[in-house]
């Protein structure tokens, strides 16, 4: 049931997967302080499932999704999200297509302070000039529980709606992909419990392909399939995790 | 802690570099000013003390005496005195060709007390001879050799006048005197001989120079030549750098006038600065709470807290105050070299004293301390625990200032009913205080109507999507620092508006009180140059001129005593009565119009075949001549012969096109004058005087809208300024903009609509304030004159708020580019 290999075997065809990449590197510094953030990665996420990526710091996890959701940009290598090869795009172009075909969940500081939880919710279509599906956006508020937080600022919300919030705006859009970094990091374990089962129920549910980073194997047992990072390499996966196997496999890469 | 501070300016330089320009402005407005007054007196004293650069004492008459020639012989039989120069000004006619002029001709010093400096020639050897100034040469074509035609007088003078007149030769031309007091009238030298003779005793002695023997010191010669003229008469001994001083002093009393006027621009100027100052300290206290909080948890002090802010500004306003000065030096240099290289001003010296750069110094430390007060007690206010909690990124509102409020609302109601006072009683110096007193109270409670107003106009930007909405809720997100960033603006702006609409309202009360003082837009009056009265030639000459719209000659019909004096009767012809500026005048054959305050029920008209009694209708004018309808002038049948002869001529009234402005219509005079061969000053009337005053408002409005520019660009450093302090704060909050989906041109728009917000709604109040206090003020200045309306400048403040708007997107470029320069991910990996 749970296996673990140095490649990934299911990789799917990067026309059809929500998110995938082709021998991606990155690198930082040069000379005696150049860092390998990410070598030859190839990796590919499938559509409705929820992902999740794991590492010790500086293993290059973060910089692996900031590449994937087009706000960082390569050294080499190519990016396709959603059968679309973003490797290349300009930044207007990168602009866009984080708006329409992305959404976003932050560890902190995921809402703009001076917007209600509405506004907030509604920004990416807001910026792209579009009108919000109504009815989509009061069935993906009350499956979060905000339908009567909607008119209050984030300062007037708990870590754990501010998270929801931010959550319910990454799926309003429907987007391709929706990517969390550390999305439960700042919240206390009921709290954090509450969203990871959000995230999990619009993968089931609707069908939303999302990609988390976290180094937290209890967050990590939430995901479908869990893959692992160290020294900017892809150094293997598990399927169907719990947070024993998450942690046993950690434990080998310390080692 | 001086650690700390140092730290902190070296390591946030550019956070320190707007706030160092606002005071290298506002310091340098301030040394100029100081400067230009010692410079004015530097350049002053050096045209005045060329006239004694040889003499080492110097006799002036004292307060009601007078110099003579025996006072001269005292001095130069003085013990000490080598050599006197009695220096001698006659009036003198002289003509050359067909040209003549008058002059002012001076006694040639002996050789050592000589300060003339010879352009060409020689100077005068003989009796016969004379040396002309170089502008006097040129202006009437002289040069060595020319004869010229010499008497002595003034008044009028043709060359024809001095055919008979003696003869002398130009010998030389020598360089004009600057001294002011000689400047602009042609300069002869001639042997005091030559002199004495055309001048006879006429002469006036301005000054009577000496000359100190070898060996004797110039304070014995003093002693000597005050005792030598004791008793002689009312005289000062100065020696020669005392005398330069004493003249430079009587010139100079109008001149500190100016430099209190300029203070008051340089003071406005440092109060912008200062609310910049304070403001800027105020978001770099805010943004360095958690530091702040860091160094209280690992034990500083609280005093120590304060100390740090204060050393930061002490270091700032020291390094910007410097460069404050050393600006203002350059630009005063850069000024006086212009100067020094046109004919007219090559006298003017650059000083720089050493009280204007104390004082630029000291304002600017002073003042940027002083501004740091505040915002280094808020820094104080900083708990060690805010160090650990997380950062609070939603900062809204402040709740400080409840005092001030309420300080400033009593302020404002207090200064507004005095104010209101001095208008409606026409009181200039009640309105003067009750208007600062109203704008200090008003600019205290800034932040009671300046962020509301923002927040409205905000509203403006919606349909520009998200950027414009969050562009709207940004400005006022801080309601403290929008309204203290706006009130910097607001000064200038209100200050410029309400001089534009102060002499816009002083221009239409002039306008309608030239409209009743003179009957006509213009008058020509007297003779041509030629000697030949004005006829009806002239009047079609003058009608044909562009700018003018009718023109009529009006002629004598006869004449009346008016107040015991005789004074000509004038006949307005059919048709004429369209020249008058007053239309409601009505004249029949019973009646005579007469100047306003003549007091006549009834009025006797004489003429050439008998005289007749008509009704007098008394008019708004005081210049408005006797006028009667040419039916009375028939009866009359012209003036008696004697009147003929005694010279009241006809006169040509003209009425012109009312769209001339100052300028047309000054042109308009001087080629009329030309056509008309008469003099510039024979063409008078309500539309030269109108064109004349508006000339002047349009003059002093420029200098005082210049001076005020000074403290306007302050404050736009200080929008931009704090936007860019603001951008730096929200770079978490741009970036996530920017990961979900604002384009980098979005992101520059929201922050020049937030600029342009701020700027545009803080030019907006001051332009309504500055319409308001100009309106009130020019009723308390000109109320006595009658009704003062309000009259708005449109063009101008429009232009105002154009301007502020604009100035608003340039302050967003260095900000906004700084902002969309950032990757999202770097904004959003500074946690």
């Amino acid at each position: 049931m749970t296996t673990t290999s140095e490649q990934s075997p299911a990789a799917a065809r990067p026309a059809t997967a929500a998110a995938a990449t082709l021998s991606l590197n990155k690198t930082y510094g040069s000379g005696d302080t150049r860092v390998h953030a990410l070598r030859d990665v190839d990796v590919s996420f499938e559509q409705g499932r929820f992902t999740a990526i794991m590492g010790p710091s500086g293993s290059g996890k973060s910089t692996l999704m900031h590449c994937l959701a087009g706000l960082d940009t390569a050294d080499s290598g190519q990016v396709w999200i959603g059968g679309t090869d973003i490797t290349g795009l300009k930044d207007k172009q990168l602009t866009r297509l984080r708006r329409e075909r992305v959404g976003f969940v932050f560890q902190a500081f995921n809402l703009v302070p001076t917007l209600t939880a509405e506004q907030n919710i509604l920004l990416p279509v807001a910026l792209a000039g579009g009108t919000a599906d109504r009815d989509w956006f009061r069935q993906v508020t009350s499956a979060l529980g905000l339908a009567d937080r909607l008119r209050h600022r984030p300062h007037e919300l708990s870590g754990g709606q501010q998270q929801r919030v931010a959550v319910a705006r990454a799926l309003l859009t429907r987007p391709d992909v929706v990517f969390g970094d550390e999305p439960t990091g700042n919240l206390d374990s009921k709290a954090g419990a509450e969203v990871l089962s959000l995230l999990r129920r619009s993968a089931v549910e609707m069908g939303q392909s999302i990609i988390m980073v976290t180094h937290d194997p209890v967050a990590a047992s939430y995901a479908d399939r869990v893959v692992l990072m160290n020294d900017g390499e892809l150094v293997g996966e598990l399927d169907h995790p719990d947070a024993d196997s998450v942690l046993g496999a950690l434990a080998k890469l310390g080692a | 802690m001086l650690q700390v501070a140092l730290a902190q300016v070296r390591m946030h330089a550019r956070r320190f570099v707007a706030v160092g320009l606002a005071v290298v402005m506002a310091v340098g407005f301030l040394t100029a000013t100081l400067m230009v007054n010692a410079s004015t007196e530097a350049s002053l004293a050096n045209s005045i003390g060329a006239g004694f650069r040889n003499a080492d004492l110097v006799v002036t008459a004292g307060e009601d005496g007078e110099l003579d020639g025996a006072m001269a012989a005292a001095v130069a039989k003085a013990d000490g005195v080598a050599e006197v120069y009695a220096q001698r000004h006659s009036r003198v006619a002289f003509g050359s060709g067909t040209q003549a002029g008058f002059g002012l001709m001076q006694d040639l010093a002996p050789r050592s007390l000589d300060s003339l400096t010879v352009v060409s020639g020689r100077l005068p050897a003989g009796n016969g001879e004379v040396a002309v100034d170089d502008t006097t040469a040129a202006k009437y074509g002289l040069a060595a050799g020319t004869s010229l035609k010499l008497a002595a007088g003034s008044g009028t003078v043709a060359a024809r006048d001095l055919k008979d007149a003696a003869g002398a030769t130009v010998t030389g031309v020598v360089k004009a005197s600057k001294d002011p007091l000689l400047m602009g009238q042609p300069q002869l030298h001639a042997l005091p001989v030559l002199a004495a003779r055309l001048a006879g005793d006429s002469g006036y002695y301005p000054s009577i120079q000496a000359r100190v023997a070898d060996g004797t010191s110039v304070t014995e010669a003093k002693a000597a030549v005050e005792s030598a003229l004791d008793g002689a008469g009312s005289v000062v001994v100065r020696t020669a750098d005392e005398q330069t001083k004493a003249v430079v002093a009587m010139f100079t009393g109008g001149q500190d006038q100016l430099t209190i006027i300029l203070l008051a621009f340089a003071l406005i100027a440092l109060l912008v600065c200062a609310l910049v100052v304070s403001n800027t300290f105020s978001v770099l206290v805010a943004q360095r709470t958690r530091e702040l909080a860091l160094l209280r948890c690992i034990g500083a002090g609280r005093n120590q807290i304060r100390r740090s802010v204060i050393v930061e500004a002490l270091l700032v306003g020291t390094a910007a105050s410097i460069l404050g000065v050393l600006g203002a030096i350059g630009l005063m240099a850069g000024i006086i070299a212009v100067l020094q290289r046109q004919p007219d001003t090559e006298f003017a010296v650059l000083a720089v004293p050493g009280h204007a750069v104390a004082a630029g110094l000291l304002a600017g430390v002073v003042m940027t301390v002083l501004a740091a007060l505040s915002p280094a007690r808020a820094a104080t206010a900083v708990a060690p625990l805010a160090a650990l909690r997380p950062v609070d990124d939603a900062r809204l509102g402040n709740r400080r200032g409840k005092v001030r409020l309420a300080a400033g609302l009593v302020l404002t109601v207090a200064g507004g009913a005095i104010l209101a006072l001095g208008a409606t009683t026409a009181n200039l110096l009640i309105a003067l205080p009750g208007g600062a007193l109203s704008f200090v109270g008003l600019l205290m409670c800034a932040s009671l109507f300046v962020p509301p107003l923002v927040r409205g106009v905000g509203q403006l930007a919606r349909p520009l999507g998200v950027p414009g909405r969050l562009a709207a809720v940004n400005a006022v997100r801080n309601p403290g620092r929008t309204s203290a960033t706006a009130a910097a603006l607001l000064i200038g702006v209100t200050l410029v508006t309400m001089m534009m609409t102060g002499a816009q309202t002083a221009r239409q009360v002039f306008d309608t009180q030239l409209g009743a003082e003179y009957p006509v837009d213009i008058t020509v009056t007297d003779r041509a140059l030629d000697g030949r009265p004005l006829d009806q030639a002239a009047a079609r000459t003058a009608a044909r001129h562009e700018g003018v719209t009718a023109a009529g000659l009006v002629t004598v019909a006869g004449s009346t005593e008016i107040d015991g004096s005789q004074t000509p009767v004038y006949r307005l012809g059919p048709g004429q009565a369209q020249l008058l500026q007053d239309k409601s005048l009505v004249l029949d054959a019973g009646t005579v119009l007469v100047p306003q305050g003549s007091g006549v029920k009834t009025l006797a008209v004489a003429g050439a075949e008998g005289s007749k009694t008509l009704t007098a209708v008394e008019t708004g004018s005081r210049f408005f001549p006797p006028l009667v309808s040419a039916a009375v002038a028939e009866e009359l049948g012209g003036p008696a012969p004697e009147q003929a002869d005694a010279g009241a001529g006809p006169q040509l009234w003209l009425a012109v096109d009312r769209e001339l402005g100052a300028a047309e219509l000054m042109q308009l005079r001087t080629d009329l004058a030309a056509e008309l061969n008469v003099n510039d000053y024979q063409l008078s009337g309500a539309a030269i005087e109108r064109a004349a005053f508006n000339q002047i408002i349009d003059v002093m409005l420029l200098v005082v809208t210049g001076l005020l520019a000074v403290a306007v660009l302050i404050a736009l450093v200080g929008v931009a300024n704090t936007l860019s302090l603001s951008v730096l704060e929200r770079t978490r909050e741009s970036s996530l903009l920017r990961a979900l989906g604002l384009t980098t041109g979005q992101l520059r728009g929201m922050l020049a609509l937030e600029a342009v917000l701020v700027a545009g709604v803080a030019a907006l109040i001051g332009t309504v304030l500055g319409v308001l206090y100009g309106w009130l003020g020019a009723r308390s200045a000109l109320g006595v004159f009658g009704d003062v309306a309000p009259s708005l400048p449109w063009l101008q403040l429009a232009a105002v708020l154009a301007v502020a708007v604009v100035a608003g997107l340039l302050a967003s470029v260095l900000p906004a580019r700084r902002a969309a320069r950032l990757s999202p991910v770097e904004g959003l990996a500074t946690t």
